[in-house]
């Protein structure tokens, strides 16, 4: 088997409000994957399902588990970071490390210290007297030393400046990355993943908008810069969005031809943010 | 298993500090108001003289049962100070962590929730008293060795009137017993501090006190009867664990004894009879349903990160 995360028709109710609609995803061994949507669109609300922290209705599997009954299992073989600083304030560093390197049985201690060696992380400090991105490489380097199969990241990098944000993927797909591994990653930062992501998943409104491998990407989607008449009867292809970029037509084109549109002129692979906001924009219009 | 919970149990123990500033700080000033109580007493020369003769005259019953007098004093002092230390402990043991989100990191561990909550039953009603129990026997011996250094200064045999009657291993294992008898009995408060600090959304102390006020006044308003604030009242002050009845008799009870010659506050305690008491498992029955709630609602509320 090598579906990692597999959901079908899970839906997650909040009195009237449906922040996870009917949603059916699977997620498989080896792959990065990005979740993008608004604020609100029911990203986290997923992710706490994905993890455990909340019941919902439909059918959810995780790792061959089910998250919200069997959740000490599913914390064994994954991990996760939210979009708050969780780790306790009041807690030194080496206790921290004590502390999970004894309920923790797939964390290596050796590889926390030799991670953490590497940053200004000091063993003896406490969490409280760290930075905002120290407390971010100390919650990094402890979850990279545990050998888990699946890394939940939900807005990992909020808050944190342009430098800890690079390190953080940077360290992120070079020290721990390998196709035994794999992530599902939410932020806004789009532009900063992209080139990271082998899959994207785009949600707004608690549904699936979009669900494809960044390489079928390129193939579904063009983007076509043109102007005066030649966007005119590009137009008639039916772009799913468009807008206006110094003065000239930008039209974004699904499941067209690239021979089709090019003499239409400049063609572009999309990026994702733009495909994002073109699709979330299609799907309220 | 085990393992998991003396390393969870070491993680309040960090958190808590409470847990021993507390009883080390009752014992700095024990030992502070012993050394003050010696000076200013100092000042009346002759009287000590013919205090310390006297007291050399009276025959060992006697001084043994001024001395577990003086040792019962410095005990309650730590017996009071524990009880704070395990319901504010109580309150905020399930409270803070939702406060700082941390709950979020520890349940991203694989650890479960009755675990967790477990861990922190076993802190308030096992660790507390017996950190509190070390703290004071070594606070009875320093009182014990100031109070040697004094009779010394003031040409009394410390031997003689201290040490050789001091009924050490009789009050020792009487509070040993104490210690781990009354946090049982008081089980059913600590259960519902917790369940209240993994429960309230906000303010713990007054969610927490506030039922235990009103509930008995509604009672008496409403149906004219007392029987929540004497439950109440019961709890906190009415252990059946003594021959005799309420705790505050003890001091009366010593001091009779002390009369006859023969002190023995380790025969006080009737362990039988508390053991056999419903009252005990009655509470710890309802600490249970408390604790057991409390892990419900850290397992199954959602509360938004």
């Amino acid at each position: 088997m090598t579906s990692l995360v597999t959901a079908r028709h899970v839906s997650k109710r909040f009195g009237s409000v449906r922040a996870v609609d009917d949603v059916s995803f699977e997620i498989e061994k080896g792959k990065i994957v990005g979740l993008i949507g608004p604020n609100g669109a029911g990203k986290t609300t997923l992710l706490k399902a994905v993890l455990g922290l909340t019941d919902c209705e439909g059918e959810l599997s995780v790792l061959g588990l089910d998250p919200f009954r069997q959740r000490k299992e599913l914390m064994q073989n994954i991990c996760f970071i939210a979009d708050v600083a969780v780790l306790p304030r009041w807690i030194r560093v080496n206790q921290l490390l004590d502390f999970v390197g004894r309920t923790h049985p797939n964390f290596s201690r050796a590889r926390a210290d030799k991670l953490l060696a590497e940053t200004k992380v000091r063993p003896r400090a406490k969490v409280r007297e760290l930075s905002k991105g120290m407390v971010t490489q100390l919650h990094l380097a402890i979850i990279m030393s545990i050998d888990a199969k699946l890394l939940v990241l939900d807005e990992p990098t909020l808050g944190l400046d342009i430098i800890f944000r690079k390190e953080f993927y940077a360290n992120l797909l070079n020290d721990y990355f390998d196709e035994e591994r794999t992530i599902l990653v939410t932020t806004h930062q789009v532009e900063e993943i992209e080139r990271l992501l082998t899959d994207v998943m785009f949600i707004n409104d608690g549904r699936i908008l979009l669900d494809a491998t960044m390489d079928s990407l390129s193939e579904r989607y063009v983007q076509l810069l043109a102007s005066g008449e030649k966007a005119a009867a590009a137009r008639k292809l039916g772009p799913i969005a468009e807008n206006e970029l110094f003065g000239k037509s930008v039209l974004l084109f699904e499941g067209r031809g690239r021979d089709e549109l090019t003499p239409f002129g400049e063609l572009h692979t999309p990026s994702v943010a733009d495909l994002f906001v073109a699709k979330v924009k299609g799907a309220r219009a | 298993m085990i393992a998991h919970q003396l390393t969870l149990i070491r993680r309040e123990a960090w958190e808590h500090p409470a847990i021993w500033v507390t009883p080390m700080v009752t014992a700095v000033v024990v030992a502070l108001l012993t050394l003050t109580g010696q000076v200013s007493v100092s000042a009346f020369g002759e009287a000590i003289d013919l205090a310390i003769v006297g007291a050399q005259n009276v025959d060992e019953g006697h001084r043994k049962a001024v001395l577990t007098g003086v040792l019962l004093v410095v005990t309650s002092v730590f017996a009071v100070g524990a009880w704070i230390v395990m319901v504010f402990y109580s309150l905020d043991a399930l409270y803070a962590e939702r406060k700082d989100k941390s709950i979020l990191f520890w349940r991203s561990l694989p650890i479960t929730d009755a675990e967790t909550v477990l861990s922190k039953l076993l802190t308030a009603l096992i660790v507390v008293p017996l950190v509190t129990l070390v703290v004071t026997f070594a606070t009875h011996l320093v009182v014990m060795l100031l109070t040697s250094i004094w009779i010394k200064v003031q040409g009394g045999s410390a031997m003689h009137l201290l040490w050789a009657p001091a009924p050490l291993a009789d009050v020792w294992a009487s509070c040993l017993v104490f210690a781990l008898a009354m946090p049982l009995w008081l089980a059913p408060l600590v259960g519902w501090f917790l369940f209240v600090s993994a429960f309230t959304k906000r303010s713990p102390f007054l969610t927490g006190f506030l039922p235990l006020i009103v509930l008995p006044l509604l009672e008496k308003m409403l149906v004219g009867t007392n029987l929540f604030a004497e439950a109440i009242f019961a709890r906190s002050v009415q252990p059946p664990l003594f021959d005799f009845g309420e705790l505050e008799d003890l001091e009366a009870q010593v001091q009779s004894m002390g009369a006859a010659g023969n002190i023995s506050l380790f025969e006080q305690i009737d362990l039988l009879r508390f053991l056999a008491s419903p009252s005990l498992w009655a509470g710890l029955v309802v600490c249970g349903l408390f604790a057991a709630a409390a892990i419900y609602v850290r397992r199954y509320r959602d509360e938004s990160y």
